[in-house]
């Protein structure tokens, strides 16, 4: 069974009218979904409480996030990555993290109970925030505080990353972690934000080997990127048979994202969680989780999440299928950009890439360096 | 950075009457290369995994038996450093020399020694990423105050700059790769372009053509 998690209440969580990680994407979405004529119904979450992030943050770095949040002046902001260009500090923005955490650990909590098989969570996917600090939009970390709950509930997780940078919060958590395996899929540190993922991120002591990093070259397009991805997420889950598969559905690997140089088509997103699920399926008993994550190009990220739905929910997607006009008439006015009027991207949308077969070979490369590392040693399962 | 903030000050050494097999048991088990010898607190030689190996080997003209003393091996003439000195000075003897370790005196004194790995280690402190950030790329004309019309633009923008490394192209022109606390390179990118200062990664931004 598929379950869709969301509240408005995530829109708390918002770091000012120009910053591009924006609640307008969920609800971009969501209407979208709608003018489709899907009937989105969902469970509204709780909010966590602040002492329950103490599992996995610092009580010292709550309790400043709070504080700020409130308005109150603290004297260290800086150390805890508050007040800066990237976290800029906002009314009720912890408390709008925390509904977002609410909602990423119900998802958990609906797994954990055989409530649902498929979970999807219509927000969420803050994979940089830190156990000490906010990082790259992020305050609270949802994805590692779902991911706690189901190990302290016996179970083994696998956390698939597709957003296009480096999921390095959720890896930092469990980085000693034998009960979570994390695989991260992004534009190599040399160039993009957060800098780390290098193959050489293997995990330490228990978690050694469990921690896989996939950086993939600027320009790299949906066929050698859907290539990395199943022949390392094949390789790793086979081994590894987790219990439940975590997943931060970001899109900014989408080729219009402002942020980022990948060059996925929502073709290619399609085929990604198509396989995803598969994989699911194959591995992981089908219990899966979605979060959302970045996607900075706001059309883009709205028809990528709408296609996970319609994945989600089973249904064939219409190589041609029209966005409906009132979607686009209303959202082109808020945005003032022009908006596509079709769910898919149209072919030879962005130009072609000379250096496209050297990329495909040092992806390779990449691959086949990392399973050679990580099989030296590896895979306790 | 200094010598004295990547040296080891955890010596172990020998005396010049210790048996070449303790020096070589000390070596396998401590998994080090290079032993200070010491005559009291004086510094009288050092010896290397690959001195004593080549020492004992049977394939040396006249191998040194395992029971003879570490003085007969040991080379006298020992390259040291000053903790003062730049990592750079080391890297610079210890390259011209091929030699894989320093040992660092003060006032007459060993305080400490520093081998190659240490100097990696030291490479990876300045150009490694420890922080999350993203990369900004460009090329300065060589004249007062580029950097610093960069720096100032950062700064009104909150964005802090966790390192910076620096060469000097071919053409004269000075090339500066930044790591920035920001996931949003790019916008910067844009407003430094404006500027007049090129940016070569991120390339979108590229607005000198
Ligand atoms: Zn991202």
């Amino acid at each position: 069974m598929f379950e869709i998690i969301f509240t408005g209440k995530y829109a708390k969580y918002n770091l000012g009218a120009e910053h591009p990680f924006s609640p307008l994407r969920m609800k971009m979405t969501l209407e979208l979904l709608e003018a489709l004529g899907e009937k989105v119904e969902f469970t509204e979450p709780q909010p966590v409480e602040p002492d329950e992030l103490f599992k996995i943050h610092s009580q010292d770095y709550v309790e400043a996030a709070e504080a700020v949040s409130d308005g109150k002046e603290i004297p260290n902001a800086e150390k805890y990555g508050l007040g800066t260009a990237d976290n800029p500090v906002t009314e009720g923005m912890a408390e709008g993290a925390r509904y977002i955490c609410g909602g990423t650990l119900l998802g958990a909590k609906m797994l954990i109970e055989n409530k649902a098989e498929k979970v999807l969570q219509l927000g969420g996917g803050l994979h940089h925030a830190h156990y000490s600090s906010a990082a790259g939009f992020c305050l609270y970390n949802d994805l590692a505080l779902a991911i706690k709950e189901m190990t302290q509930n016996g179970m083994y997780v696998a956390y698939i990353d597709i957003d296009v940078h480096h999921g390095d919060g959720v890896q930092e958590i469990f980085y000693n972690d034998d009960k979570v395996m994390t695989i991260s899929f992004h534009e190599t540190g040399e160039y993009l934000f957060p800098g780390t993922g290098s193959i050489f991120e293997l995990g330490n002591g228990a978690g050694k080997n469990l921690k896989l990093n996939v950086p993939l070259e600027p320009f790299t397009e949906g066929e050698s990127y859907l290539e990395a991805v199943k022949k390392v997420a094949q390789t790793a889950l086979s081994q590894f048979h987790p219990d439940a598969i975590v997943i931060q559905s970001g899109a900014d690997a989408h080729f219009s994202d402002p942020l980022a140089d990948l060059l996925l088509t929502t073709q290619d997103y399609e085929k990604l969680f198509r396989l995803l699920i598969e994989l699911g399926n194959n591995f992981a008993k089908g219990k899966m989780l979605f979060t959302l994550g970045g996607g900075y190009s706001f059309e883009a990220a709205s028809r990528i999440w709408t296609i996970l739905y319609l994945v989600l929910s089973g249904k064939k997607i219409p190589k041609n299928l029209e966005i409906p006009e009132n979607w686009r008439r209303r959202w082109s006015g808020i945005l003032g950009v022009e908006l596509p009027e079709f769910l898919h991207d149209r072919p030879n949308s962005y130009k072609a890439i000379p250096r496209k077969k050297e990329i495909e070979a040092h992806n390779r490369d990449t691959v086949r360096r990392l399973l050679d590392l990580s099989t030296a040693g590896m895979f306790y399962f | 950075m200094l010598l004295r903030e990547i040296m080891h000050t955890d010596v172990l050494t020998v005396s010049p009457d210790t048996k070449l097999c303790e020096a070589y048991r000390t070596m396998h088990e401590r998994k080090i290369r290079h032993l200070p010898v010491l005559d009291g607190e004086k510094l009288v030689g050092i010896i290397t995994d690959r001195d004593l190996r080549f020492a004992t080997s049977k394939l040396s003209e006249v191998p040194f038996d395992p029971e003879e003393t570490v003085q007969n091996v040991m080379i006298k003439k020992v390259i040291t450093a000053h903790p003062d000195d730049p990592i750079e000075i080391a890297a610079r003897i210890m390259r011209d020399l091929k030699i894989g370790s320093l040992v660092i005196m003060e006032n007459g004194k060993l305080v400490g020694i520093v081998t190659g790995i240490d100097l990696l280690d030291a490479l990876l402190a300045l150009t490694g990423v420890h922080r999350p950030s993203g990369r900004l790329d460009v090329r300065l004309s060589d004249r007062a105050g580029e950097l610093a019309k960069l720096t100032k633009l950062l700064a009104e923008r909150k964005i802090n700059i966790h390192s910076i490394l620096t060469y000097r192209e071919k053409d004269d022109r000075v090339r500066v790769m930044l790591r920035l606390n920001t996931m949003e390179v790019r916008n910067i990118a844009e407003e430094i372009c404006q500027m007049g200062i090129e940016v070569v990664w991120p390339v979108h931004v590229s607005c000198l053509r």
